[in-house]
């Protein structure tokens, strides 16, 4: 049983503490004197709780959880990656061919076969769409497929 | 007798043509949100605060919409249950040790009518006990001075992981995780704090991109990560065969498990999957030898549904009264709230009367929509359960996308979602609970409030905060809150794997 999951997440929150804190000290003196409770009271509070709660991680973890590794990883990248171009074709391509697009590759990573994966992406795309921009009257993009 | 008086003027908000369709359209959406796997109550009701939003819906119908979404999703987990051996959510969890045995029985449709019924006791239970109770706190709440308050938030924090959670020290790190994530943005005072001099930071981190990203997205790479696209199969269901004898039979059980499930429910920290634990093992011990269960007993169906739901009515007192949920689902429909510029509490109950009688009035027509649906279209909710989880969740997957956009029509908050959504992935693989994350987002801004408060009417001296006696007590349970779980926690774990280990080997 190792347990370096937690480890690496209590150094990391550690970390996190003392940069949180530490910025808070940072900030100027509120106008018109001190008061008791200042922009930086509360936020010092939070950095003390959890440095303590971090090093507490690190000493004590739980046993790690089973982490992927290899092609499931690579799969778990790629996600997030098709996400990624989703939201950055969105506006340049249009709503439609952007949600064909990322919903069809979605499903057929996840195991759908490639044909029915697209044609899915393709009318959950078209049916969004229509539904939105003329029974809910909220504008998504629609990119190339503009016309007046 | 004032509460008849405001539970009329509630039946008269929920009563009205928009808002009865809106219940309407939510109890269904609900229940498809409860029976489809991988999309729980919090996840499903954060993926429609957004199209709430855009849709400009007044505060009551919002409300109401979300509240009976939330009604309907607790009905909507007994499904899967049932009939996959699958909890659609973590309550359901106990329905499947008698739903599944009954469904392979080929008492699939009485298993699913059954539980549909006793639902539906255990929500009028729920929101009877509700009515009667939530007036009254909020009335008590009122003497709450700021002290109190904190007191209170820390109470919530403690208790938030349940007396079943795992390791309570992970609670505390969520909980400041989320209230240092609130911290960000200009403070009451005008000085930017955490900003990095980023435009779109002064005003915050907006909370509902942060609970769509951390539910829905980080669902869908946990769902890849498990390769289940592929879904499970179904087992069929065939003619319904109910007699007024067989409702009769489970009625006495329902009564039981729906006042038990209510009490778990106000409780701080227990929460519907507790309500719906403690009512199946009370029942099974009561009924004692007179039952079969974990072999298809319809009892057993019976009292962890009225359980659940009747918890899913009692989680709503503290969340209306005092503005502090007790669990997720609650926590999200707090979220709702505070970005309809509600301020919920003891206040809301005088100020927003409406509004709030208006969503209790809902929550009882809600009910009374979903036994009527439920018992008629379980046959279509139990085709679109067959819909495998690789078209549905990059769909949902969309939804949630264009939910964020249509708010502010930046894709900037759309890759902020996918940050939030990475992140969550990344905390559920290290068993780090995600709920006090919201909540300390939620919650972080009213604490630093209340804090200030506190401080500057005692003059600057911190024991003001644990001063008076009310303060204390409160201090007190919180830290029992935090402690129990290492005593108590274990055996509890322990008690509801043996019943369901023991159940799995006997059929």
């Amino acid at each position: 049983m190792t347990a370096r999951g937690d480890r690496i997440l209590g150094l990391a929150l550690l970390v996190l503490a003392v940069a949180y804190g530490w910025a808070a000290q940072q900030w100027p003196a509120p106008f018109g004197g001190h008061e008791a409770v200042g922009p930086e009271t509360f936020p010092t509070i939070l950095s003390v709780v959890l440095a303590l709660s971090s090093c507490y991680l690190i000493a004590k973890p739980d046993p790690d959880a089973h982490w992927p590794w290899g092609r499931t990883a690579i799969e778990l990248v790629m996600a997030v990656g098709i996400l990624v171009v989703y939201a950055l074709v969105l506006e340049p391509l249009g709503f439609i061919p952007a949600t064909t697009v990322a919903v069809g590759t979605l499903c057929w990573r996840m195991g759908a076969g490639p044909k029915g994966a697209f044609i899915t992406g393709l009318v959950s795309a078209v049916v969004v769409f229509f539904l939105f921009n003329n029974l809910l009257e909220l504008s998504l993009p629609a990119g190339l497929l503009a016309f007046e | 007798m004032d509460t008849l008086q405001f539970l009329i003027d509630g039946f008269a908000v929920a009563l009205a043509p928009q808002n009865l369709m809106f219940a309407l359209f939510g109890a269904f959406i609900g229940t498809l949100i409860g029976a489809l796997p991988g999309l729980g109550p919090a996840n499903g009701v954060a993926i429609l605060i957004p199209l709430a939003f855009t849709l400009g819906l007044p505060a009551d119908t919002a409300m109401i919409l979300l509240t009976a979404v939330y009604a309907g999703a607790m009905y909507g987990g007994r499904i899967s249950s049932i009939l996959l051996n699958i909890p659609g959510d973590e309550p359901a969890m106990m329905t499947c040790l008698d739903g599944y045995p009954m469904a392979q029985k080929g008492k699939a449709a009485e298993a699913l009518a059954l539980s549909a019924v006793a639902s539906f006791m255990g929500g009028l239970i729920g929101t009877i006990g509700l009515i009667l109770l939530a007036p009254v706190l909020a009335k008590f709440a009122l003497t709450f001075g700021p002290a109190e308050y904190f007191a209170l938030f820390m109470l919530a924090f403690a208790t938030l992981g349940g007396i079943t959670g795992k390791n309570p020290m992970k609670t505390v790190v969520a909980a400041t995780l989320g209230i240092m994530i609130s911290t960000v943005g200009i403070d009451n005072t005008g000085v930017q704090r955490y900003t990095f001099g980023i435009l779109k930071l002064y005003e915050g981190v907006d909370f509902i991109l942060a609970i769509v990203g951390l539910f829905a997205i980080s669902e869908l790479l946990l769902f890849i990560e498990e390769r289940a696209g592929a879904g499970r199969k179904l087992i069929q269901v065939g003619k319904l065969l109910l007699r007024p004898r067989d409702i009769l039979h489970v009625l006495p059980t329902t009564l039981r498990g729906g006042s038990l499930g209510f009490i778990a429910g106000v409780l701080p920290g227990a929460g519907a999957s507790l309500g719906s634990f403690i009512s199946y093992t009370l029942e099974k011990q009561y009924l004692g030898k007179k039952g079969h269960f974990g072999e298809g007993d319809p009892r057993g169906v019976a009292a962890p549904e009225a359980g659940n739901n009747g918890a899913s009515s009692g989680a709503l007192v503290p969340m209306l009264t005092l503005g502090v949920p007790g669990s997720g689902t609650t926590a999200v429909l707090l979220a709702m709230l505070i970005s309809l510029n509600i301020t919920p509490g003891p206040l809301m109950f005088t100020q927003n009367a409406d509004i709030v009688w208006g969503v209790i009035a809902a929550l009882l027509i809600g009910n009374l929509l979903l036994l009527v649906l439920n018992i008629p279209l379980v046959g279509f909710f139990v085709k679109l359960l067959s819909v495998p989880p690789m078209f549905l969740l990059p769909m949902v997957t969309m939804i949630a996308f264009v939910g964020i956009y249509s708010i502010s029509h930046s894709t900037f908050d759309l890759y902020f979602m996918i940050g939030f959504g990475v992140a969550g992935y990344l905390l559920r693989k290290l068993e780090m609970p995600l709920v006090p994350i919201i909540l300390g987002l939620l919650l972080g801004p009213e604490m630093e409030k209340n804090l200030g408060h506190a401080l500057v009417i005692s003059d600057g001296d911190w024991s003001v905060l644990w001063g008076t006696p009310l303060a204390a007590s409160l201090w007190l349970v919180a830290g029992l809150g935090l402690i129990l779980p290492y005593i108590v926690g274990p055996i509890l774990r322990r008690r509801m794997r043996a019943a369901i280990t023991e159940d799995a080997v006997s059929d």
